[in-house]
This record gives C-alpha cells, structure tokens and sequence, in this order.
C-alpha cells in the first residue's frame, strides 16, 4: 500500500489521530506469524525497516469463556479455566477458585494451600520456560528453546502423575484441590529441583550472556517506571521496570506468608532500567526463587485433609467479589457476581497479557520492525489470555 | 618520535578503541562458552524417546494410573445415576433408560460419550460412585468421519447394576480393553451416518 490517503483510511479506526507521512508504508503482522505467539495482529506503521508505530488488533482467538461462565455451574466452569492461560493453567484454577470460595465463605484445607502453591510455583516455571526460550527462538536461536522444552517435559511428567493431565490440569477445586499427591511424588519434584537449579546456570552460560542476544535485547523497548504503571503493566513486565510488586508479597493471599523468598527487579542489568532484557533476565531469575519455594513447601507440608466439604450443587448468595493472584504473567483477577443461583451472575476474567498488549503502541514508536519482535517475545504475550 | 606519538593520542579514543576491542574479545567468548555448552551434550545420554518405534517399557507402563485418557464404561456395575451426564460441563454424556411396560424392569439403552467433545477434565470420573466410568490409559484413537467418534457403550439393553453391601472394591475393568474395543470400530469398519440419530 503506497498511497498515503490508503493508509490512512486503513488506520483511521485504530488511531484517528495518526500523522501522515509521505514514505509510510503499513504492513500486516500476523495474525499467522509464528512470533506472534498464537493469533495476534499487529499493523505495523513504517518508514522503510524504522516503525512509526505498531498498533495491535486483537480479538482473533475469543472464545466467549466469560459468557460461557454464566451457563455452567460453579464446579463445571473449572476447565474452561484451564484455557484461559494453556502455558499457565494453575493459576486460573487458582484465582476462580479463591473467587467462589470467598463469595460461598469456604475455608480451604492448609495441605490445599501448600499443594495449591507447589503445583502453582511449578507451572510458574514450566511457563517461564517458554516465555524466555521462545524470545531466544523469535530472536534466532534455536537450541534454548529445545532445552527448555526438554526441561518442562519433566514438569508436565509430574503434573500428569499428580493430576492426569499435561497441560489442562483441571487440578484445583473449590475447596481445595482434586486428589492429593502420590506418595513418590514429593521425590519427583526434589530430584527434578536438583537437577534443573544447575541447568539455570547453564542456560545462561549458553544464551543468557551471549553476546549477540544481548545486544538485540539491552536498550529496545524500554519501558520507564512511570509508563509501566500508567499502561497498567503487571508482574514480571512491571517488575522489570524496577517497581516492586508481587502480589505473593504484598498481598500475601493463600500461604505464601510462610515462605521466605526475594522478588528479582530489573537494574537495568545490560542496558537501561527497563528494557526487553531485563524483562527477560527478571523471569530467568524468578525461576531460581520459585525453586526456593517449592523446596520450603515440601519440607512444611501438613499432613490432614486435601478437600473442604462443599456440596456437589453449590449455590452461593447473591454478593460480589474480586479475588486476584500473582500469575506467570501477572496479577491474574476474577470478577465474580453470583446471584443466588448455582451459576454465575457475571464472571470477568483480568489477565497480565492483555495490559501488556497496550504499552506495544508506545514502545515500539521507533523501533526496527525485527525488535518487535524482541518486544512481544520480552512482553511474554499469550493470545488465549489476550481474548479470552 | 613513538614516545610523542603515544602521548598525542586522546585518552578518550584509547578508551574507545579499547571497548572496541573488548567487545570483539566478549562476543567471541560468549560463543564459544555458548558452543562448549552445546558441545557437551554429546557425551550425555538423550532422553528422547522413539515413540512407537522403541520403548523401554510397553505404554501402558510409561504413562501414569492417574492419566486422563479416553473415556471408559464398564457397564457391568453402571447403576444408572446419571450423575456423569448432569456433571459434564459440556453435555459429551448421554444416557436413556427405558421401562418394560410389563415388568417394570428398567434398562439402560444408551450411553453415549462423544470424545470428539469431551475435554478430558475428569469432572464425571469424580463422581461416579462405583467407578465404573473410568479414564483409560489410551490416548490414540483417530477416525475419518468425526460421528464415528461417538462411542456408543450399549449393544444390547442392560439392567442397571445394584450395589449389594457385602461388597467393598468393585471389579471394574480399567485395563482399558473396553475402550479399545469400541475404538476397533474406528479402524475396521467406518461407519457412515449422515443423519444425527439422536
């Protein structure tokens, strides 16, 4: 599309206040692009390989899951939670299942909490797994991505024992959690714990201080503290910024309290606060704290019940409730409004993907088309989650 | 002459030219640390498995007794609850019962699992009391024609199944040989319905 009056007229619905330029040219970026990380489409505005700017379109992959909530009973709507987020499917489990217990005032079992956290810390880095391998596969490099699939095979073979499932676990419940761990499994998890701390080192050794990746990464994108918080950026991407919020910190909801752990902020570790690569660096990072915490969870564990008492057509009163966790990729929230029914009034998922969407419009202003590349791979953007 | 030399060149180029150098230095040894990382995999074991080629153990061994595979039905020991098909959240289980006129007998004439719905979540497994709807252990099962996956577990009408109280562990079949006989159906003779028979 050369003519300038054409492209305007083809970007006028997304930004009608965008500037005409004589050489500007705009482009098509997916939705089948594999780097888009599912199905996003971006229109990417440039002037030769310098972008203008690169607006997102989203609503490729919407599957109505908050309408479908209004239809199905409050323990049905369990797995269509896990699709919310497939990289991370123990957190939506979580967070819905914090939402309905709070509103029906349901008090979970403390073995339920500490599985709930095993399984949750595990998935954190089974998904980080994929969020900084597939930066290092967008960006060329094919062998991360490999090995740390390698390495989630193990954490898909300890969830698939525990719950039977690889990737839509289906494993929490409200009231706590569906089955309670196989006796062999605790060693699982500390032999795969000690085999993978000293892969981390590892991985950096092979990409992390690699050369070429950083110079791709350091300085693009770079996101201040300020613009973080105004876009509503959250978790790993907030953190990067150098703003510390955790909600296992500062919220403190289910046992995470009882665990001592550190929540990794960017410094700007080779280039400015801010950047792709310390967003990259701070999910390498939480990983090792992760491990921390799986460990002290599996030496506190208390023995006792794994499932709280909850009648099989659970009906709540008619009340309203926002429950939130700390996901993979941020503050994850479920919105509840139950109306005296077995089902949902109104269910409104908030998830971390589709904040950080927003920000795409104003970091890429300047960019080279490639580092969009860099900057939806360092965002860890996932199109489920995006939609819903 | 050098000694003059030496001293005109600005400190800051020196600088310069020494980043320049070092960054060349760094990026060569961030490749080859990166390389002998790589270089090492040799000398370990693989883990890869050569699905179906090669296995250390038959299937059914590799894969854990909680996995959720395909659904099962031992309709043996089916009481006729229906509490699976109430619990499903997308409604994959159907189940008819029918009354003798004459004897009041009930029988159960269908039950029905579309897998090609079913999402594997396990929800009806819960609450089957008698464990007689069971996740077998098999994941494979492909067909051409997507009503062939419907498995129909009644061939001829049975009577639901009445728990006596003697027994505690009832005998279901989860070896999965039920459902491997309803998938045979698959491969064998396709079935062709054009129209929904429900």
């Amino acid at each position: 599309m050369k003519n300038p009056a054409k492209v305007n007229e083809a970007i006028r619905h997304l930004k009608p206040q965008a500037a005409p330029f004589e050489e500007e040219m705009s482009l098509n970026f997916g939705p089948q692009h594999p780097s888009t990380h599912g199905v996003l489409n971006f229109l990417v505005v440039t002037d030769g390989e310098v972008m203008h700017q690169a607006l997102p379109n989203i609503g490729y992959l919407h599957r109505g899951i908050e309408k479908l909530a209004e239809m199905t009973p409050y323990s049905g709507f369990m797995p269509y939670t896990d699709r919310v987020d497939y990289l991370a499917a123990m957190f939506a489990n979580q967070v819905f299942a914090m939402a309905v217990e709070s509103l029906a005032e349901i008090e979970v079992p403390k073995r339920a909490e500490y599985l709930r956290v095993i399984v949750c810390e595990l998935n954190r880095i089974a998904s980080h797994f994929i969020a900084t391998g597939a930066l290092a596969l967008d960006l060329g490099a094919v062998t991360p991505f490999v090995q740390w699939l390698r390495e989630r095979e193990f954490i898909n073979d300890i969830m698939e024992a525990l719950c039977g499932a690889r990737l839509t676990y289906n494993y929490m419940r409200i009231g706590g959690v569906s089955v309670d761990m196989p006796g062999d499994l605790p060693d699982k998890i500390l032999r795969f714990l000690d085999h993978f701390e000293p892969i981390i080192d590892e991985y950096n050794r092979l990409i992390s201080n690699n050369e070429i990746f950083v110079k791709r990464l350091a300085d693009v994108a770079v996101i201040s503290p300020i613009d973080a918080v105004n876009f509503g950026l959250v978790g790993p991407n907030l953190r990067a910024s150098g703003i510390g919020i955790d909600l296992r910190k500062t919220l403190g909801y289910s046992v995470y309290p009882d665990f001592d752990f550190e929540v990794p902020l960017g410094k700007g570790f080779r280039g400015a606060l801010g950047d792709a690569y310390d967003r990259y660096m701070v999910r390498i990072l939480e990983m090792t704290q992760s491990c921390r915490i799986i460990r002290q969870a599996l030496e506190k564990i208390p023995g006792g019940e794994y499932r709280a008492n909850v009648k099989k057509k659970l009906k709540v009163e008619e009340n309203e409730v926002y429950s939130r966790v700390e996901s993979a990729r941020g503050e994850m929230g479920v919105y509840l409004i139950s109306d005296g029914t077995d089902r949902p009034y109104r269910l409104k998922i908030k998830t971390g993907s589709f904040t950080a969407m927003s920000i795409v419009e104003k970091a890429s202003q300047g960019l080279m088309v490639a580092d969009l590349i860099a900057l939806i791979g360092s965002l860890d953007v996932v199109a489920p989650e995006v939609d819903r | 002459m050098v000694s003059a030399m030496e001293t005109a060149v600005n400190p800051s180029v020196r600088s310069a030219v020494r980043k320049y150098f070092k960054n060349i230095y760094q990026l060569f040894y961030s490749i080859l640390e990166g390389m002998a990382v790589t270089f090492s995999y040799l000398f370990r074991r693989p883990i890869t498995i050569q699905y179906p080629y090669k296995l250390d153990k038959p299937m059914d061994e590799i894969i854990p007794d909680r996995f959720r595979g395909i659904l099962g039905v031992d309709l043996r020991y089916c009481i006729a609850c229906r509490l699976c098909q109430t619990t499903c959240p997308i409604a994959c289980i159907a189940i008819d019962l029918e009354r003798n006129p004459e004897t009041k007998e009930r029988f159960i004439t269908r039950f029905d699992i579309d897998i090609s719905k079913c999402m594997f979540c396990g929800l009806c497994v819960e609450v089957c009391s008698t464990g007689t709807l069971h996740h077998s252990k098999i994941f494979d099962g492909t067909s051409r024609h997507v009503e062939n996956l419907v498995l129909e577990f009644v061939n001829t009408p049975v009577r639901p199944f009445i728990k006596p109280k003697s027994i505690e562990d009832i005998p279901v079949d989860r070896s999965g040989a039920i459902t491997r006989n309803k998938l045979k159906d698959f491969f064998d003779l396709p079935k062709f319905r054009l129209t929904d028979e429900a």
